[in-house]
């Protein structure tokens, strides 16, 4: 036990809600009704996070994951189950736990809105009681792995969208906490942001061996950052393993990109087991030339697509 | 590694950031301006309709001209703290509704006070001073003493008069927890306030007890403010009104912070 | 513009506003509540004046008066200036004016659901509980016609007065202070807070000119019949007041608004 971070038994989280009608005659009867149905957000989730580990934790839209986060961080009591943060009870004792970890809301900032970042950092600084010393070792880094100098006298309210979640994400880690939970980092950035993001995840969790959760759509993050990935689909946990080993689980599939006449590419997904290979592009030469060809190992994209639409079963 | 966060903490942490949130006000003066200015009209409206008034009606309820000015300075003084200190709570609706309220609940310290500090607003200090002004003009009127005992009296049942408005502001607040569209219970309560100035005698049978107990805008002027004005005859509600105050608050933030755990953060 | 376009936002305005339906009865509830604070002041204010009829106005009047005036309010309460911020700040404003319809028509129709609301839920339980109370001191004839096309009008006027507030929030963010100014202004020169015919005569002068006597002052006038307005003579300069400054306001309004979005857009707010 003393080796995680994170430890998680038969998490269950059910929420009430009303059976709502149709249409404008059933907006009337709702005002007066009683009909209440329960949908279960997360079935029986276990879940164990080695400290310094970065897992993926993934699943389509309303799979359950931003439920999951918020049990993680004690905003949620779960309905059934266990949940043990840094060895504690995250939703009994919030303050302590919330002192053990960091949370970024890509999209959310939860800087004062009109500070300039250094004061929000002083002022997270006095939150979280962190000793001067330690403060000023932990804004050495941050400036040995970012150019901070643009932002650090910036209101959060003038910053681009990038220079906001890069500066939410140092705020994250200035506590120096045991997790942090990233959710969708790198959403709505550009190519160079997202990249500037990853490594400063990496090189943070690297150097203080912080243990990162990070919730995503982009499967860029997950190759940069994650070995280890989990899957939740319907509340349900459906994977949880390294991604080389569901890569080896689709090890016979191949993606093939074909140049054609036209100088434009197709790509398909193949079954080597139940496909050959030259038989596709042969049919397909038949059809119009072909100029290039090249083939690739399936994508980190296509494995979680596969898993999504339900064909790992 | 495990903090111990006392009343030390807290005042220290709120004085930081009502510093820097000063600083950063200064730099948005329009803003600044367009507030003062909204104060200023609200201020002179109240007096306004407190004027027609008295121009149609001389008395209320055996209460002359003065007196009744007297009342409304003492509640525009009374609702200082929760202009100034209290003011976030009209956001917290939108908040919630949009699910950005989570981030509240990440950082090691009391939701209510992290949610509350966010937010200083200066403009309450013009409704104070309008306040001061109203008060001081109706004593002289009035020929009250004036003496170090009054005057801490006076601050004393002030702040317990405050006391009572912060407590029906944060319970109308809290009400978004549970009810999506409570926009309207804000604006209402805000209402409601604009008969604090009027003597609480005016109610009768269960509406005085509504008015004193469950809403309680009897002790934001009325209670509190005849411990100056009728010190011979005071009611024994006007003397337990800082404990009830108190008790109120309490309530009021217990509520809140109820309705921050029943909240199930599903809006995103 | 298609009308069924325009009734489609307002049946989904109304499916809206009934979705929330605690909210719906806690609002009742504080109205309630509201009137009942209402009643005791102005009955302890008659009391204590110890005559009858206050410029033309007895007890019943006022009280009738006031407790229309505030479910009047109710019914044209609209939190355009608190939404309209809220999109400027969160960048939402920017999807509102990409929809394939003009900006401040959409907004309106957005709201008419829950003026359709309100109005079966608050305007028309507290008349049918005035009428039941005062034994019909209210005239049930025409004038209920008036009233509607009055109040109808009223809501024009009101929004457009929304409208031009909440247009100076693409200017600042201090979107309280907009609010409040407009509340009282509003509240006060209406005589939603007090009749206007307490006010002096000064005041009174000048309020007639002004437009909030449009929101409320004329349509309460039109139902309780008084000033003139149970005759076609009485009645024909209140809703021409009424229109011109809703021609007034519109394009004033428009006008704002226009050069305002064009303003931000070029500077890329």
């Amino acid at each position: 036990m003393e080796d995680y971070a994170l430890v998680m038994k038969d998490v269950c989280k059910d929420f009430k809600v009303l059976n709502r009608h149709e249409g404008l005659k059933g907006s009337i009867q709702d005002l007066f009704s009683r009909d209440y149905k329960t949908i279960s957000a997360v079935k029986d989730v276990s879940l164990n996070v080695k400290r310094g580990e970065i897992i993926g934790y993934l699943g389509p839209n309303g799979a359950g994951k931003s439920t999951t986060i918020k049990m993680m961080t004690g905003v949620l009591e779960p309905t059934s189950g266990e949940i043990l943060v840094n060895g504690k009870v995250p939703y009994k004792n919030r303050t302590e736990n919330c002192e053990n970890i960091g949370v970024v809301f890509g999209q959310r900032s939860q800087l004062w809105w009109s500070l300039p970042l250094i004061e929000s950092f002083k002022l997270l600084r006095d939150i979280y009681m962190v000793p001067k010393n330690e403060y000023n070792d932990m804004i050495e880094l941050y400036k040995s792995l970012v150019d901070i100098e643009p932002i650090i006298n910036k209101p959060v309210r003038q910053m681009s969208l990038g220079q906001r979640t890069l500066s939410d994400i140092l705020a994250a880690f200035l506590h120096n906490p045991a997790i942090v939970f990233l959710d969708e980092p790198t959403i709505g950035l550009d190519v160079s942001m997202k990249d500037k993001i990853r490594s400063l995840i990496k090189g943070l969790n690297k150097e203080k061996n912080t243990t990162v959760i990070l919730t995503t759509h982009d499967m860029g993050d997950v190759d940069a950052l994650c070995k280890r990935i989990v899957i939740i689909d319907k509340g349900t946990k459906i994977y949880d393993n390294d991604i080389e080993h569901l890569k080896s689980y689709f090890g016979s599939y191949r993606t093939l990109h074909m140049r054609l006449a036209d100088d434009t590419w197709e790509s398909m997904l193949i079954d080597e087991k139940e496909t050959d290979i030259m038989d596709v592009i042969m049919r397909k030469q038949k059809e119009t030339k072909i100029k290039d060809i090249r083939l690739e190992e399936i994508s980190t994209e296509e494995v979680i697509k596969k898993i999504y639409e339900g064909d790992a079963a | 590694m495990e903090h111990v966060r006392g009343l030390a903490f807290y005042t220290k942490l709120y004085r930081k950031i009502l510093v820097q949130d000063l600083k950063t006000k200064m730099s948005y003066r329009a803003d600044f301006i367009i507030s003062t200015i909204g104060m200023i009209m609200t201020n002179l409206s109240g007096f306004v309709t407190f004027l027609i008034l008295f121009r149609n009606f001389p008395t209320i309820n055996g209460w002359d001209y003065y007196h009744m000015l007297f009342l409304y300075g003492f509640s525009l003084v009374a609702l200082t703290p929760v202009q100034c200190f209290f003011d976030n709570n009209w956001n917290l609706r939108f908040m919630v509704y949009s699910g950005d309220f989570i981030k509240y609940c990440f950082r090691p310290v009391n939701v209510f006070f992290y949610f509350i500090s966010e937010v200083f607003d200066v403009k309450g200090l013009g409704q104070l001073a309008f306040g001061i002004g109203t008060l001081v003009y109706s004593w002289i009127h009035i020929g009250l003493p004036v003496s170090f005992m009054i005057i801490l009296k006076l601050i004393v049942f002030l702040i317990t008069a405050s006391l009572f408005m912060i407590a029906l502001m944060n319970a109308a607040a809290a009400t978004c927890f549970w009810i999506k569209n409570s926009g309207y219970v804000m604006v209402i309560m805000f209402r409601f306030k604009d008969f604090a100035k009027y003597p609480a005698s005016i109610f009768s049978g269960i509406f005085k007890v509504i008015f004193t107990f469950v809403i309680p805008i009897a002790f934001v002027a009325y209670y509190p403010s005849l411990v100056i004005l009728d010190p011979d005859n005071v009611p024994l509600l006007s003397l337990l009104s800082p404990v009830l105050g108190i008790l109120f608050f309490y309530l009021s933030y217990k509520f809140w912070m109820l309705g921050v755990r029943k909240y199930d953060f599903t809006g995103s | 513009m298609n009308p069924r376009k325009l009734l489609a936002l307002t049946r989904a305005g109304i499916m809206e506003s009934l979705q929330f339906r605690l909210g719906t009865f806690v609002t009742l509830f504080a109205n309630l509540i509201y009137l009942v604070l209402v009643y005791y002041l102005w009955k302890a204010i008659y009391a204590s004046s110890g005559v009858d009829v206050v410029n033309g106005m007895t007890f019943t009047d006022t009280m009738i008066y006031l407790i229309l005036a505030t479910s009047l309010f109710n019914f044209l309460e609209m939190f355009v200036v608190w939404d309209m911020s809220r999109s400027i700040q969160s960048g939402k404003i920017i999807l509102d004016l990409l929809k394939p319809m003009k900006f401040r028509r959409y907004t309106f129709w957005s709201y008419s659901g829950s003026h359709v609301v309100s109005f079966f839920l608050t305007f028309l339980p507290t008349f049918v509980v005035v009428m039941i109370i005062t034994h019909g001191a209210i005239h049930m004839g025409l004038n209920l016609i008036w009233f509607v096309i009055a109040t109808v009008f009223a809501l024009l006027i009101n929004f457009n007065i929304e409208m031009l507030v909440a247009t100076v929030c693409l200017y600042t963010e201090s979107t309280w202070g907009i609010n409040i100014v407009k509340e009282t202004i509003v509240l006060l020169l209406s005589g939603a807070s007090i009749p206007i015919a307490f006010f002096p005569d000064k005041l009174k002068t000048v309020v007639e000119y002004m437009p909030f006597r449009g929101v409320y002052d004329i349509p309460l006038t039109i139902l309780l019949q008084k000033n003139g307005s149970d005759t076609l003579e009485g009645l024909l300069p209140m809703f021409l007041f009424q229109l011109i400054w809703i021609v007034i306001l519109t394009a004033a309004g428009t006008l704002f608004w226009n050069y305002s979005v064009k303003k931000i857009t070029v500077n890329g707010g």
